[in-house]
Formats: C-alpha cells, structure tokens, sequence
C-alpha cells in the first residue's frame, strides 16, 4: 500500500508519517516550503511544494490535486483539521475521490473505522474508489517502529495557480486555553444544568477539593459560550478517560458520553431521575446541583 | 441577494434503537431537520432580514424526507419555499453521492449567490458536503464560518479554526459552511407557524433534475453500536443532609 501525507503542522505531518509506516509499504510526505533540515521519520520521500508568498494553506489544493494524480496513492493521509478538512473536501470533488472524516482506527487493507450518529455506532468503511483520502489525528495510528530518518529522497512538486483566491483581510491568533483535560486523573464535567457563567465557580471548587480540572457538555461551550471550545468533552470535542468523571447536570446523550465512557468511574448529579445519565453512571444522586456540589465540596476538603 | 440553506433529514435520535445483534434500527424513528442545520436555516434568515432578497431551503434524501411536519418546521423558520429532491434512488448516501445530488438540485433551481451549509451532519457528522458542493460548482468555498456580513455582489465572513481567526472576502456566488455557534436558531412563533403552512414546496425525483444515480464512493462494511460498558448504577435521590451524607460516603473510597 503507498501512502501519500499531507498535514496542516509539521509534527502532525511527522507523527502521519510514523504512523503511516504501520500500515503502507511507501510513504511519501508533501512539504510546503523548503525541505532542508525537516527529516521527516517514517517518509521514503518528500515532494517539496515551493511556498509562495501571502498564500493560504487553502491555495496549495490545485497542486495537491496535481500531485495525487501524479502519485496515485491508495491512501492519501490528512490531518482532520478545519483547514484540511475543506481541502479534503474540494480534493474528493475535484478527483471523484472518497473522504473518511475522523478516523480512529484504520487497517492495513484500508478499512476505516469512525464514529456515526453521534457515537451510537461505529461504522467501518472502505474505499469504493483508487484513492481514498483518509482523515486520521496524528496518534491513532501509533507512533515509529523504525526509522529510516535523514536519507529521504526529495522531489520539488511545481506549484499551480489556484483558479479561485480568497482575499484574507485579516488574521488574529486565538488566546490559547491552558487545560491539559486529556491528561487530568478527575474530570468535573458542567453542563446546561448550570443557570449562568457565575454558578461554574462551584465546579471549580469542586475540582480544586478533589484535584481535577474542570470540562463542560458542548453546549456550555458552544451556545453558552462560558468556557472555551477547547474544554468541551464528546464525539466532536475531547476524548477522556480519566480515573473518575463527575457529571454536573450533563443529561448524558450519547454525543457527549462517548467522550467520557472511557473513565474508571463515572459519578452523575442531575436533578432529572430519568436522565440517561444515570443509566452509564457508576454513582448518581437525584437532586439539585446547586445544594448538592457545596455541600460535597464542603465535606470533601 | 438569493440564499440557498441545505439542510439534512435525519432520523430523530431519540426514537434510534438498538437492535440485538448491534445494529442500530431506525424503524420508529421520525424524520427531523439534522440538528446543526438549523444553525444555517438562521443564518440565511437573519442576512435576508439585513438585506433584501430571498432565502430557499434545499434538502435531497430519500422519498421519506418529504414529511409534511418536518416542511412546515424549516418553512417555519424564514425560507419562503424549499426543494426537496426526494428519492429512493438516494438512500444512506456518502457525502460524494450527496454533493452531486445538491448540485443537480442547484443547477434546476439556476439562480443563487450564496449557498449554506451547516457544520456538520447529526448522523454522518462528515464536515464535507459544503467543500464538495462548492468545487463541484466550482465557486469559491470555505468553511468554520462564525460571521457573515454581505453586502453588494460579496460577503466578508469570519472564519474560526483551532488556533486563528480569520476574516475572509468572499466573491459570490460562494458556498459557505456556518459553525454551530454563529447563532441562536429562532423559536418560530405562532405566526411564523401558521404562515409556514402557505409556503410552497417543491418536490423533485432524479430524472427531474437529470440525474442519474451517484456512484458510491464509499462502501460502509458494518455500522454496530459500541459494547455498552458496565457501570454499578447505585443511584440514590434527594438532596438533604443524610442523602448527601450517605451519596459521599459512597463517593469517598473512589476519591482516595
Ligand atoms: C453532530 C453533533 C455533535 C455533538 N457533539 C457533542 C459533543 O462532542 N459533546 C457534547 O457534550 N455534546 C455534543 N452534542 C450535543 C449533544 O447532543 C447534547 O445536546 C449535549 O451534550 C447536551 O448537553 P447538556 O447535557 O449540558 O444539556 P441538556 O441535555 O440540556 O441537559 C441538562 C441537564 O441538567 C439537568 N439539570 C437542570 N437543572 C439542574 C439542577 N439544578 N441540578 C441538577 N441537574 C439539573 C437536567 O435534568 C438535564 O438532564 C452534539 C450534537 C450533535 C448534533
Ligand atoms: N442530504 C443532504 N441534503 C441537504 N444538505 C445536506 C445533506 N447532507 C449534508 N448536507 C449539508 O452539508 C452539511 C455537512 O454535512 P456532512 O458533510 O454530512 O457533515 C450539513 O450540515 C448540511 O448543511
């Protein structure tokens, strides 16, 4: 199996690559912009794409195209980030090629496994077609087994005009969140049981008691907007297993659930006793979120 | 300026089972607008209340996505008629077959500047159908929107990826795909309802829209629900001092 790999950052390009090598008998890597002293681990071969001047990641997608059909890989590689998911796309619809979006587990055959339906399945999909672009977070696929570092052969790909250009008027980095959720041995989860931004403070104290961090149900994050997009748990947000998960009025739906099924313990409070909730809960109470989080705070110090 | 919003038909999720041997059955499921769509819905909405013009709504599916309840839900909503390609030939599609059939549907209805796509389906959750429409009609398209402000002949959006934000200068017309947080989606009222119902819908098969049936480009070998994982479901309810006491004591071994 040839694998070419494409991502939006250089160590998620690296990570593909060692991956990559899990599963594909060839892998090639494409580089925007020069190659010299980027040994990318795991790649046979790097195609350089010369960067040009003021153009967006978006604007390489004709080339891209270009040299997929050069190449003809029966995988190409993309990290599933915003960005590339629109090339993805706009690749698929130029070649008559297939996307499998957010991949979390793919196969030497090429058999892809992702989520459906919020999580409630898990399909497995092939490609019906020669080239199947696979989107797969750097990580899934594991990291090196060997490397053949420092020697890949480097090809110069020439760069092709976009038809379309889009004029970016500006450009603004986001603050960056400074919660390491994936790595926090207890979870406190707050959800649209919380009334205003203000009451999350006895989440927090919460956290603080039992050292955890504190997470949200994308709600909070999304139509609330009271924490950031990067703190929300489930199918789109994050995947978590820490020790133990407490969730604060979270109703318990299966798109946020999947991101925490993977946790030791699982502790619900919801006022709701049909709340699906307590049906994938270890330990629940019926009751009111704002007597019964003070109080175990309290207790718990 | 004419707006275009796609929208997916989805089983309800709440009336989804499943079946014993894993598999998930959609036989007593309602049909609903794919939750993220409503975003999109009320986008076109609030641009066509800024600035003139006609918003339509676009769906293409299988014949069950002609329901006359789930019609007067998107009618309800703000656009003043909808296109239903709707046909057995256009069952469980992937997302290639699904932006040809969106093409077809949008080269029949001829005239648009701004076409609109939600986030991301409810049950394929994909995020692609806008990029692949956008280059099969080959005008510009982006995606992550979080803000659209049009004016004559363009529109300037605001794009939210992980790390940047940026904001773009489209020229129309231009296929657009909205996050799920550009907006609160209306609460149509009683108004809004009862006028649904006079808005015309427009209900096509594939011939009428020459096309043949899409190519699958994706074959799906199983879709089976993950193993439920065991939990003790000790639950206990109230909230006074002896339950509270009683819930702690059971919380603490885990806690040490
Ligand atoms: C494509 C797609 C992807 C999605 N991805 C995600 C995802 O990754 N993560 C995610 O979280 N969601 C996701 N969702 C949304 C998901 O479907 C649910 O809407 C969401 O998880 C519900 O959040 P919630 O539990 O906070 O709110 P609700 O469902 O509104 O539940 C609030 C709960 O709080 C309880 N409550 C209210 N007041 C109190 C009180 N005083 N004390 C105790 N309990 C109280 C209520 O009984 C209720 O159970 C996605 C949806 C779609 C369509
Ligand atoms: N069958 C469909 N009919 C109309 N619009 C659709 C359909 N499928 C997807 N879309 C649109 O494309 C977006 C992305 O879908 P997906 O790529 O499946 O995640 C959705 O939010 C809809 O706006």
């Amino acid at each position: 199996m040839n694998i070419l790999v494409f991502a939006e950052k250089f160590t998620a390009l690296n990570e593909l690559c060692s991956g990559a090598r899990q599963i594909g008998d060839r892998v090639e890597a494409v580089v925007i912009g020069p190659v010299e002293g980027q040994d990318i681990t795991g790649a046979d071969k790097i195609w350089a794409i010369p960067a040009q001047s003021g153009a967006m990641l978006e604007d390489y997608t004709e080339t891209l195209a270009a040299l997929l059909s050069k190449v003809e890989p029966d995988i190409m590689l993309v990290q599933p980030t915003k960005r590339c998911k629109l090339i993805a796309g706009r690749l698929a619809a130029m070649l008559g090629a297939s996307v499998i979006t957010d991949v979390m587990e793919l196969s030497k055959n090429g058999d892809a496994k992702r989520m459906v339906y919020g999580g409630a399945a898990i399909s497995t999909e092939k490609a019906a077609t020669t080239t199947a672009i696979v989107m797969v977070g750097p990580g899934v696929l594991g990291g090196a087994t060997q490397s053949n570092t420092s020697n890949n052969e480097a090809e110069t790909f020439n760069f092709i005009e976009p038809k379309i250009k889009l004029i970016v008027i500006r450009k603004e980095q986001k603050p960056k969140v400074f919660v390491d959720l994936p790595n926090a041995k207890r979870v406190v989860g707050v959800g649209r049981g919380f009334v205003k931004a203000e009451d999350l403070e006895i989440a927090h104290q919460l956290a603080e008691v039992i050292g955890g961090e504190v997470g949200c149900s994308r709600p909070i994050a999304e139509g609330e907007k009271w924490m950031p997009k990067e703190t929300y748990i489930g199918v789109s947000g994050l995947m978590l297993s820490p020790e133990v998960y407490f969730a604060l009025g979270i109703s318990g739906q299966v798109q946020h659930m999947v991101g925490i099924n993977r946790s030791k313990v699982v502790i619900a409070i919801n006022k709701d006793k049909n709340a699906p909730i307590f049906k994938q809960a270890d330990y629940g109470i019926v009751g009111d979120l704002y007597k019964i989080v003070p109080a175990l705070t309290s207790k718990l110090k | 300026m004419n707006i275009i919003t796609c929208f997916k038909v989805v089983p309800e999720e709440q009336d989804i089972t499943i079946k014993p041997n894993g598999e998930l059955s959609f036989e007593n499921a309602k049909m609903t607008i794919s939750n993220y769509d409503l975003n999109s819905i009320e986008a076109g909405a609030q641009l066509i209340e800024s600035i003139s013009g006609t918003l339509i709504g676009l769906s293409v599916g299988a014949l069950n996505i002609d329901d006359s309840k789930l019609k007067k839900n998107v009618l309800s909503r703000g656009p003043e008629s909808l296109y239903l390609l709707a046909d057995d030939n256009l069952v469980n599609m992937d997302t290639h077959q699904t932006a040809l059939a969106l093409k077809a549907a949008v080269e029949k209805i001829g005239d648009y500047d701004l076409i609109l796509c939600g986030e991301g389906s409810a049950d394929l959750y994909a995020q692609q159908v806008g990029a692949q429409l956008g280059e099969l009609l080959n005008v510009p398209t982006i995606n992550s929107i979080s803000k659209i402000t049009a004016s004559e002949g363009k529109v300037v959006v605001e794009r939210t990826l992980e790390e940047e934000v940026e904001t773009i200068e489209l020229a129309l017309p231009a296929v657009v795909s909205v996050t799920s947080d550009i907006n609160l989606p209306r609460i149509a009222s009683m108004k809004q309802i009862l006028a649904a119902g006079k808005r015309p819908s427009n209900i096509w098969n594939i011939n009428e829209v020459n096309l043949s049936k899409p190519e699958k480009t994706i074959e799906v070998l199983e879709s089976k629900a993950p193993p439920q994982v065991d939990r003790k479901q000790d639950i206990i309810e109230g909230d006074s001092e002896e339950i509270i006491q009683k819930f702690i004591e059971k919380i603490s071994k885990e806690l040490k």
